[in-house]
């Protein structure tokens, strides 16, 4: 097994918004950086690069911003891993990672994590049919692979970032037969706008592009189910009722569909952040649990480490990008650094202003954790180890007390992805089952490794660590 | 949870691990009034973190008679149960990789047959018979056809379970913050819900249960140990038994290993070459496992196994065993109204019905011949 060991002033973990512009700040301090990310391309979410050199996505501005972050990011000489997977971390810090069959072993004097976020599934009846997908995964699918979800395709959840995808279809001139969301536009949305009138045209345009995908609006109206024998054939909705659920007596079923798009919202991807041991809140404004940092140096509790953009609370591009400088400037600094005198008060102030729009936005579009209370006993809540709402019930009713000892009695939470699907819902269903808020119901708690590792790939890694200091390979 | 705690009760156990839940539902089926109070979540401790194999090979020669009972407690309640926690007749092979410790293997199988059981020394040939993807160099092996595992997470449930319908009561989530005195005599326990009065207190707290009894002066012998495991991803059947190192002198301090693949199809592998420290305090901190404890097990498991060096591992844990001087739990009366059942040693699920049954006949004034072999009170004066 190749191995190498790398040093570095400040390594950021993730190369999305957040990430890059953590690392530019921190190399224009100066300091010595390298940026991790999982995918083959770097550009996270919101600034995703496509795979295809002629995808009509070039041109998008969301596309050129990540190019011309990528490209600044090169030209000051951070070393991008791009395709690595952290299994596990140190303070101090040590960072384990493996790259195509390559165990990569990197200490760093600091380091910024900017994971970026992950959509905040809800089981419903019928979301494990094939053909049932979440929203964020067809954007990806359409944008960056070039590929067509389906033929009749329903977007349905909650959230602005519907919108998103819907122009992401538009973009490449694919229809939609319906587009379902449980909020209807109000006097909340029109004094957002008031307030934040800079970020009118971007919505305007937004709604140019639902439009232009023909798709039928179903506004103040919830999924009942997706129906279907092999896969999705069709989805069942409703106007809500006054509880907030779908009004089963005003159900109607959309026919003929073989694709349905579902999104609910984002979490802070905090796996990496929990394993450094970093304190993290609940709050459902932003995105569930999020680790906690200071909002001018992007610091959290644990010393030299730094959280930027979703990772820190669910905001969007605009917070990730003005969080990931600050953090960026602040882990060059505590690396040794100087700090630029200038600019830090102004960045700071954007910052609070990008993020005090992300929650006004995102209380027009709470997250609706209790539509899962509508699972029927048989429905599976976790996908990977097959276990159903009713053996999640039969846990409970046995004396289990939350989301850790649900898992230890049903394995909810124990396959491949180690709760990263199932765990929102899970936290909601023993919570309400047990008359606790959410956030007293916990969470999965990641434990080395952070993803499933090839064992000669961590063997290799580990032993890295021990090699003196100073000593690059 | 929110059910009121009871003002009183025969017997308050605390500490809802395998041991706590067995003793609970022991104590309820003999008739008495039972309260359990688990500080976290039921076998949420070192409990569900166990490999779970039960067996009498290489523990203890003159410990035989009770463990021989024990592990057909386990056979018995599985039958009773209705086969609800995966109890498994695997068998039980300790590798032995360094030919002086052939002798160690003989000295224990001599003892063992002599007791009525059957382990046997195998070739390596005999082992790969055995254990089919077992084609590491080991130079021998022992066979204890008898060992047995069981699904720790299930188990407990069970074990709960049924406790609860012979009458337990069982809270989740109810730390015991310190005993209750009468003079000499143990009256309660204080709870963070309230105050319950009985007449027996069951410490059952894994190694926190010597904190629970410095609440009043008393101080037990038992420390905190770390152990720890590593699973892999679900893999198609590749391991059949229960693979351990064979014993050789000083113990798990000396050298550990223990496989087996679960019935979810993960392995389960551990490997402790070199004493580790176990920091004051640490059992109450969330712990990651030491860097130098994942490459040995790797090593181990790869070396053994040299067909699984390519699998993915998933997942890992640390928790936390109490230790006595002398390696054996500490089961019975302390004090007048305080029984103690902790002390595992890192075995606590092979005793732990054994015990429950120990236990129910303390707290009822009944007697068995075998049960001084625990005597709490054997380190009285500083000397076992
Ligand atoms: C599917 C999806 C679609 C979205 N679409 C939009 C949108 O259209 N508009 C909008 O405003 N917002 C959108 N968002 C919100 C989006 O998260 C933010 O706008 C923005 O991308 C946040 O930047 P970030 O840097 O915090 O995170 P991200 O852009 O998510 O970047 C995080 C990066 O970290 C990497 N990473 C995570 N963990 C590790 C690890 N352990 N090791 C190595 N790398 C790691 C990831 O691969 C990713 O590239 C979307 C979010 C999701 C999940
Ligand atoms: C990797 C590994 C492999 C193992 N393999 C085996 C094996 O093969 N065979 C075997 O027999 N054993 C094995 N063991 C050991 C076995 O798991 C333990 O001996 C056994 O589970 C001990 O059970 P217990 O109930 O005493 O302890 P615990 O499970 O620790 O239970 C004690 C409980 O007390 C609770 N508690 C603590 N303080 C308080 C308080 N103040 N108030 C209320 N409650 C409190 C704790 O929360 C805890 O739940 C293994 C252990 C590990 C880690």
């Amino acid at each position: 097994m190749n191995a190498r060991l790398l040093t570095c002033d400040v390594l950021v973990v993730g190369a999305g918004p957040a990430g890059l512009a953590a690392a530019a700040a921190a190399r224009e301090s100066g300091a010595d950086v390298i940026c991790i990310d999982l995918f083959a391309r770097a550009g996270g979410q919101y600034t995703m690069q496509p795979a295809a050199s002629d995808s009509p996505f070039h041109a998008a501005p969301q596309v050129r911003q990540g190019r011309e972050a990528i490209a600044h990011c090169q030209a000051l000489g951070v070393r991008m891993l791009l395709e690595t997977e952290i299994f596990w971390a140190e303070p101090g810090f040590v960072i384990f990672a493996h790259q195509k069959g390559e165990a990569i072993t990197v200490r760093a004097k600091t380091v910024v994590a900017a994971t970026g976020g992950m959509e905040r599934p809800i089981p419903f009846e019928g979301w494990t049919l094939p053909g049932v997908i979440s929203a964020g995964a067809a954007q990806r699918l359409v944008k960056a692979n070039g590929t067509r979800p389906g033929q009749n395709i329903v977007l349905a959840g909650t959230g602005p970032f519907l919108f998103a995808v819907a122009d992401t279809f538009a973009k490449a001139e694919i229809s939609l037969r319906a587009y379902v969301e449980r909020q209807k536009p109000g006097i909340g949305t029109i004094d957002l706008f008031i307030s934040h009138p800079s970020r009118l045209g971007e919505a305007l345009g937004l709604l140019r592009s639902l439009r232009a995908t023909g798709a039928h609006r179903y506004t103040g109206h919830g999924i009942i189910a997706a129906l279907g024998k092999e896969r999705v054939e069709a989805v069942r909705i409703a106007p809500l009722g006054q509880n907030g659920l779908p009004d089963k007596s005003r159900a109607f079923t959309i026919d003929n569909v073989d694709c349905l798009c579902v999104g609910h919202g984002f979490q802070p991807v905090i796996d990496f952040t929990s394993l450094l041991k970093a304190a993290h809140r609940h709050d459902d404004a932003l995105g569930g649990w999020y680790c906690v940092t200071d909002a001018r140096t992007q610091a959290t509790d644990v010393a030299g480490l730094f959280a930027a953009g979703e990772t820190a609370g669910i905001g969007g591009f605009r917070p990730a990008r003005l969080s990931g400088r600050l953090a960026g400037l602040h882990a060059a600094q505590a690396a040794g650094r100087p700090l630029p005198h200038f600019g830090i008060d102004k960045l700071h102030r954007d910052m609070i202003q990008a993020r005090a729009f992300a929650a006004r936005l995102a209380r027009l579009f709470p997250f609706p954790a209790h539509i899962a209370d509508a699972l029927p006993d048989h429905e599976l809540v976790c996908r990977c180890e097959d276990v159903s709402r009713a053996q999640i019930k039969a846990a409970i009713a046995d004396g289990a007390s939350d989301v850790f000892s649900v898992k230890m009695w049903t394995r909810a939470g124990m396959g491949p992805c180690q709760g990263r699907v199932c765990g929102s819902g899970l936290a909601h269903l023993v919570a309400s089952a047990l008359g606790k808020p959410a956030a007293e119901a916990g969470y999965n708690r990641p434990h080395m490794p952070l993803r499933p590792v090839p064992l000669a790939a961590a063997e290799a890694a580990l032993a890295l660590a021990d090699l003196p200091h100073g000593v690059e390979t | 949870m929110s059910e009121s705690l009871p003002k009183a009760a025969d017997v308050v156990v605390v500490g809802g691990g395998v041991v706590g839940a067995a003793v609970a539902r022991q104590t309820a089926k003999d008739g008495l009034k039972t309260v359990l109070l688990e500080a976290k979540a039921f076998g949420g401790a070192v409990s569900g973190a166990s490999l779970a194999c039960l067996g009498t090979h290489m523990h203890n020669i003159e410990e035989l008679p009770i463990l021989l009972e024990a592990c057909a407690l386990w056979q018995s309640l599985s039958e009773e149960l209705g086969d609800s926690f995966e109890y498994n007749r695997s068998g039980q092979l300790r590798f032995i990789l360094k030919p002086e410790d052939v002798a160690i293997a003989e000295r224990w199988i001599a003892g063992e047959r002599a007791a009525g059981l059957a382990p046997e020394l195998l070739s390596p040939k005999e082992a790969q018979e055995v254990e089919p993807l077992l084609t590491g160099p080991i130079h021998a092996a022992t066979w204890a056809p008898d060992s047995a595992t069981v699904n720790p997470f299930l188990a407990v449930r069970a074990l709960l379970a049924d406790g609860k319908r012979a009458g337990v009561m069982a809270f989740a989530e109810t730390p015991v913050e310190r005993l209750l005195l009468d003079g000499d005599r143990i009256t309660g326990v204080r709870t963070s819900r309230g105050d319950i009065s009985a007449g027996h207190i069951v410490l059952a707290a894994g190694p926190w249960s010597a904190r629970v009894a410095r609440s009043i002066g008393l101080t037990v012998p038992i420390v905190a140990r770390q152990a720890q495991c590593l699973a892999s991803v679900r893999l198609p059947p590749s391991i059949r038994r229960v693979i351990g190192a064979c014993e050789s002198a000083g113990g798990v301090e000396s050298g550990y290993t223990q496989i087996q693949q679960a019935a979810s199809g993960q392995i389960l592998f551990n490997t402790v070459m070199a004493p580790q420290q176990t920091p004051a305090g640490a059992e109450d901190r969330i712990n990651e496992v030491p860097r130098r404890f994942v490459r040995d097990s790797i090593a181990m498991l790869t070396t053994l196994f040299p067909s699984l060096a390519n699998i993915l591992m998933l997942r890992s844990w640390v928790r936390f065993e109490g230790v006595t001087p002398d390696d054996r739990f500490m089961a019975g009366r302390l004090q007048d109204g305080l029984l103690i059942a902790a002390g595992d040693n890192g075995t606590g699920f092979t005793r732990a019905l054994f015990l429950a049954q120990l236990i129910s006949r303390a707290a009822r004034a009944a007697t068995d011949a075998r049960d001084g072999f625990y005597n709490p009170l054997r380190f009285a004066g500083g000397k076992p």
